[in-house]
């Protein structure tokens, strides 16, 4: 049993269909990546499963619960626009957030007082949380968002305005989190950033679900049908390819997708004949050329993918 | 509904706000300025003195001018001796403000006095002159009639009005209506202030959520309505404490200050007491202030809360609907305008509390926060009247709340740009 379910939800506000019929389903210990551009309606959807906003129909079941005000606690959410009490001194401001999870007064402070410890941020107890730098006010709003100790975590695009040092921590504390048997579900539009992480993955194009299932099996049911390419010289070439679709183009470097079954040799030959080959990889597709070849290339703006 | 949620947010809003400095030195300074204002008020009103008038009084029947000039020796001057061309040209000059011919017929009723002048004056002038020349006609007719001191003593006496209340329990009272006309506006005023006071404070709490991103991580644990309740209450909270320290610091410095005042007051009444022209009519006691019915307080306490309760659904909503503070102008007009019409109908009140505007203002539940309160302390309203406009605002009130509600739940989390009036429809449609 999913510990998050969700059965074909609909959300619109006015003329818009957010969210169209979304099925799918989380399991225990899993890290599971909601991915798809900008506008796709992942927000929309998490905000339902955190019972911020409800569905106009279907249901969602948290930890076989229906999403409600008890449901909430279970979840540690980070939303995409975020922030904290300026003027709110840090420790006090972690209390309460911790308290309206739930959570006493006295385990609150236990809680934040562990936390601000592992973090090296026992120091800042007493300062406003507008005086910090920007680094240390995104540690504070990721304790804020672990602190009552749910079974479940929600990013919403957790790494957008994370600094480096931040989005490393985050990654190792959300892969020790799913170690502790925690789930784990998070929302992205920059799809390289999540390969890596995610076990499951659900694809969201324009308010649907349209692919989903175990990140592995998906890539290998794509087949090793990418080239990587690495090259010196004239890079023109890639433009006379045909039955080719090119991805993260940059001057010495080439994703290309082999479509209609053209011969990957014929390829090499012609980079061959252009330029310096240093790289010629066979592998499985990127998420971003799956989403691609899923929903099609007429039916994505390419900006909106990062 | 979660009353747990609704009581920590209540915390977090009163104890984080009474412990910023912003509020500490309003507090102190509210009163201060206050007292300042006032000072300053009274002072300009003893400072602005009338200007010196010069009238000309070419008197024919040379009985009138010794009692004018007795009157106000610096205002009325004899110009019986110039001609009216040279009079003319020193109005035109402004050498003389104005000048009138006395004439027999004039004492005799027969024609009214004339007054030619440049203009300067006004209303004030115009009055004093004329009442001035009324005594002086009179005294001088009832000399020419030759009737005794007697009943020139008669016609020299001003009466005056004194008052007392007769309640409807039978009872007698010193009437204090200057006094508690006073004490209503004051409270209207107050209520008035106050409206927009914590109305605005609760407008830039919400506004303040939405800037700094933190208000999505509150929904994820909190329901708006929640949010809501409990950051209205949290202000309301403010309010009161405000209004109790400033009760209290005003009853200890009065108690200090009592025996102060209290040689000021005797000082003071006796001197007024030596001027004759002023002790006409005028009441040492006055001075002292009278008891007022402690109900007063109670009811002043119950409209506060419910104008405040009122108004605030729309401040949060509005608070809501923008993205940034500058953004409020365009929805605090709507606000301000029954606001601004509860002012001033609460001066008409001042005067006739019992008008009909009066008794309609003080039943809208709109208006009736304002107007209400100050016609309890002026006058006894029937309790009828009373318990219907609470329950008129307490119904007006939930409705309020249900709408505001709405926009206020989508308000908040929508980022990025203020809302307009469609947009708000369109949001009531959809909670």
């Amino acid at each position: 049993m999913g510990v998050i379910e969700v059965s074909g939800i609909n959300k619109s506000f006015g003329e818009t269909q957010a969210v169209n019929n979304v099925s799918f389903e989380v399991t225990q210990g899993r890290i599971f990546g909601l991915l798809g551009p900008n506008g796709a309606g992942k927000t929309t959807a998490i905000r339902m499963i955190n019972n911020i906003l409800i569905p106009d129909s279907g249901t969602i079941t948290i930890n076989g619960q229906q999403a409600s005000a008890a449901t909430q606690n279970m979840i540690g959410y980070m939303p995409e626009e975020r922030g904290l009490y300026k003027k709110m001194k840090v420790g006090e401001q972690l209390i309460y957030l911790a308290q309206l999870k739930g959570l006493s007064r006295s385990e609150a402070k236990d809680a934040i007082r562990f936390w601000l410890e592992r973090f090296d941020a026992l120091d800042w107890t007493g300062k406003k949380v507008g005086e910090l730098s920007k680094g240390m006010s995104q540690k504070i709003q990721f304790i804020a968002t672990i602190a009552h100790d749910p079974d479940i975590y929600i990013f919403d695009e957790p790494f957008s305005g994370l600094d480096p040092i931040n989005s490393e921590t985050l990654k190792e504390v959300v892969l020790e989190l799913r170690d502790k048997g925690k789930t784990i579900l998070f929302s992205t539009h920059r799809m390289e950033q999540v390969e890596q992480m995610c076990d499951e993955i659900c694809l969201f194009n324009k308010g649907r679900a349209v692919l989903k299932g175990d990140l592995r099996e998906i890539k290998q049911s794509f087949g090793k049908n990418t080239i990587n390419l690495e090259f010196q010289g004239d890079a023109s070439f890639l433009d006379k390819l045909d039955n080719v679709r090119i991805n993260n183009r940059s001057t010495n470097f080439a994703e290309i997708r082999v479509l209609n079954g053209q011969n990957t040799q014929d390829i090499l030959r012609t980079a061959m004949s252009h330029a310096e080959i240093y790289t010629f990889e066979r592998i499985e597709p990127s998420l971003q050329e799956i989403f691609i070849s899923t929903v099609g290339e007429d039916n994505i703006n390419p900006k909106d993918l990062g | 509904m979660s009353f747990r949620q609704i009581k920590l947010v209540l915390q977090r809003e009163y104890m984080t706000k009474i412990r910023s400095k912003a509020f500490i030195i309003a507090t102190i300074l509210i009163p201060i300025g206050l007292i300042a204002f006032i000072a300053f008020a009274a002072g300009i009103a003893m400072w602005d003195s009338e200007p010196e008038l010069k009238i000309g009084i070419a008197d024919q029947t040379e009985q009138l001018y010794p009692r004018l000039a007795n009157m106000d020796a610096d205002r009325y001057l004899d110009v019986s001796e110039l001609s009216e061309d040279s009079l003319r040209s020193m109005v035109i000059q402004e050498q003389l403000n104005g000048y009138i011919y006395l004439r027999d017929a004039h004492v005799n009723a027969e024609q009214n006095p004339e007054l030619v002048y440049g203009g300067s004056g006004g209303f004030a002038l115009l009055n004093s002159i004329r009442s001035d020349l009324r005594d002086a006609i009179r005294e001088e007719r009832l000399q020419r009639a030759n009737v005794s001191q007697e009943v020139q003593d008669i016609y020299a006496s001003k009466v005056s009005l004194d008052s007392r209340k007769l309640t409807k329990e039978g009872e007698e009272k010193e009437d204090n209506t200057g006094f508690l006309s006073g004490l209503g506006m004051f409270m209207g005023v107050f209520i008035f202030t106050a409206l927009f006071g914590y109305g605005g404070l609760l407008t830039r709490s919400v506004i303040e959520e939405k800037t700094n991103r933190i208000v999505e991580v509150i929904a994820s644990s909190v329901k708006p309505i929640e949010l809501l309740i409990g950051k209205m209450a949290g202000i309301a909270a403010l309010g009161l404490t405000q209004i109790a320290f400033w009760t209290l610091a005003f009853f200890g410095i009065s108690a200090a200050a009592a025996p102060v005042a209290a040689m000021f007051m005797d000082t003071t009444a006796e001197e007024l007491a030596n001027t004759a022209e002023t002790a006409e009519g005028f009441d040492p006691a006055a001075l002292q202030l009278p008891s007022i019915e402690p109900m007063i307080f109670v009811w002043f306490i119950v409209f506060f809360l419910l104008g405040y309760l009122l108004y605030s659904t729309f401040f949060a909503a509005v608070g809501s609907a923008v993205d940034s503070e500058t953004d409020t102008q365009q929805f605090m007009f709507p606000i301000m305008v029954p606001i601004m019409i509860a002012y001033f109908i609460m001066f008409r009140t001042i005067e006739s509390p019992d008008s009909s505007l009066s008794v309609i203002g003080s039943l809208v539940p709109f208006t009736s926060p304002i107007v209400m309160i100050t016609r309890i302390a002026i006058t006894d309203v029937p309790i009828w009247q009373i318990s219907l406009a609470i329950i008129l605002i307490a119904v007006t009130f939930v409705g309020a709340m249900w709408l505001c509600a709405k926009i206020y739940k989508v308000g908040i989390l929508s980022y990025g740009k203020s809302a307009n009036y469609k947009e708000l429809v369109k949001w009531i449609k959809q909670g």
